[in-house]
């Protein structure tokens, strides 16, 4: 058993700041020690947390897709289709992300489109998007306090 | 670096003898440039002379592309005028001599543009007044006449109906460029703004683009002795400067008050007092969100010159990895989608 990644960037980030930076002479030296710091700690909670924030917004992105389909103009349904059938091969964050990014490209173009749409049905998507929006943002949100 | 500036300062200072380069560092922040710091000494006519003085150097990639010739001629033409800002000395073109373009300025000396040192004594009590001189500077640039000026040979000059449009496109075709995945509430935030647009501008003035606590000097003699980073400066609506001050990424005492030292509704009663403008609410809301977009963009160009390997400044990654999304947010709660 090895220290997992969360740990070891933890490690790396207090020894930057409690052990390496009283060492360091310079206002520039000390400022880029305090930012390797800070980044090795979200490096740190991102690499436990991409993979599950990334199948979770997946899914819910493309439970909107789907449901914004019948309002869709023809040419857009068709990208959109084509975004739903982007599928990460595993679970590597770089797959994940990449069929993250097809399904968001899409939303933005669903978004704006369905804004143009005097409907319920439309009024009713528009709604959800804003929620998964505002739901994306704490997603992303860190636990750990930033300096 | 001391050799090569050592040797561009012999060239430059007539008669000198003797020229050399101490004190040499780096100034922590630049995004933009790197920003050195250094003393000077020459002799002439026999008399020796020691200078502090401040190199920008363009660097490999920034979080901004912007024409130091631009910044330049801002600091000059506001040289001697009730903003403070430091004499220019130097524009240098040649990227052969340090590595990138550069300008050299003379140094502020004994003064503080810390962030965090301003939330605190002695300086916290001095907040009210220099609150009050960052916003009635603000007011002085908004009403500064550029006209004839060396600002109006390097700047395009908007009309007062096109000052919103010009900037809301310039930082959407950044977004476009620069973004690494999609940015849905950002491309949301773009489409509200250019639906519900502002007034025209009241009247064409010099925006600095980056004005706001930490790019300003001061000292506990509780006044502002300079002005700095110009380099977003341009031409437009005052009001983006009023309204970028306000934004959520620089509330320092994260506790709503811009820059961490004066209420909101004081910032804009100052300001509209020394500048004689008006501060239309729904035009500084548009404004307000507007910031959101353009730090956006900011920080989307930083984050794709880290992962294209143009440059290792780690400060470009962390400012990827903890303010894109808070921008976000902040555009979210300011169309009231999120509390």
């Amino acid at each position: 058993m090895k220290p997992d990644a969360v740990r070891v960037l933890q490690g790396v980030s207090l020894s930057l700041l409690t052990q390496v930076l009283p060492e360091v002479a310079t206002p520039f030296g000390q400022q880029t020690t305090s930012v390797a710091a800070g980044l090795a700690a979200m490096v740190g909670e991102e690499f436990d947390r991409a993979a599950d924030r990334l199948v979770a917004e997946n899914g819910a992105v493309r439970t909107i897709l789907r449901d914004a389909m019948p309002l869709l103009a023809a040419d857009l349904q068709a990208s959109v289709t084509r975004a739903l059938g982007t599928s990460a091969a595993g679970y590597r964050v770089s797959a994940l992300q990449a069929e993250n990014d097809a399904l968001r490209g899409a939303l933005v173009d669903v978004h704006a489109a369905i804004g143009a749409i005097d409907s319920d049905a439309a009024r009713a998507i528009d709604g959800r998007i804003w929620e998964e929006l505002v739901e994306s943002t704490r997603r992303r949100e860190w636990t750990m306090r930033i300096t | 670096m001391e050799e090569p500036l050592t040797r561009y300062l012999r060239a430059r200072i007539p008669d000198a003898e003797d020229v050399t380069v101490s004190d040499l560092s780096r100034i922590p922040g630049g995004a933009s440039r790197e920003t050195w710091m250094f003393e000077a000494s020459w002799t002439s006519a026999g008399e020796r002379t020691t200078t502090p003085l401040i190199v920008r150097k363009d660097p490999p990639a920034s979080l901004l592309d912007t024409d130091r010739e631009v910044e330049y001629a801002f600091y000059s033409s506001f040289y001697g005028t009730r903003v403070p800002v430091p004499r220019m000395c130097w524009l240098e073109a040649d990227a052969t001599i340090l590595g990138g373009p550069f300008f050299i300025m003379e140094r502020i000396v004994g003064c503080e543009n810390n962030t965090r040192v301003i939330l605190a004594p002695p300086y916290s009590a001095l907040q009210p007044q220099l609150a009050r001189e960052m916003y009635e500077i603000l007011a002085a640039i908004a009403t500064f006449d550029w006209h004839g000026s060396a600002i109006e040979s390097v700047c395009r000059v908007p009309t007062a109906d096109s000052a919103w449009r010009d900037e809301l496109e310039h930082w959407e075709a950044i977004i476009d460029e620069e973004e690494l995945s999609p940015q849905p509430v950002i491309r949301a935030t773009i489409r509200w703004l250019r639906a519900h647009p502002p007034r025209p501008a009241q009247r064409v003035s010099v925006v600095h683009g980056d004005y706001r606590v930490g790019n300003f000097l001061y000292r506990d003699d509780g006044h502002i002795h300079g002005i700095l980073d110009w380099e977003m400066a341009h031409l437009g609506d005052p009001l983006e400067d009023l309204a970028w001050s306000f934004n959520q990424s620089w509330q320092w005492a994260r506790d709503g008050r811009p820059g961490g030292i004066v209420e909101r509704d004081e910032a804009v009663r100052i300001w509209e007092a020394a500048s004689g403008l008006t501060a239309d609410a729904a035009s500084l809301h548009w404004w307000e969100l507007f910031t959101d977009v353009k730090c956006q963009g900011i920080w989307l160009k930083g984050a794709r010159a880290f992962q294209e390997g143009k440059t290792s400044e780690i400060f470009l990654a962390l400012v990827a990895y903890s303010l894109v999304n808070t921008q976000d947010q902040s555009a979210l709660r300011a169309m009231g989608k999120m509390s």
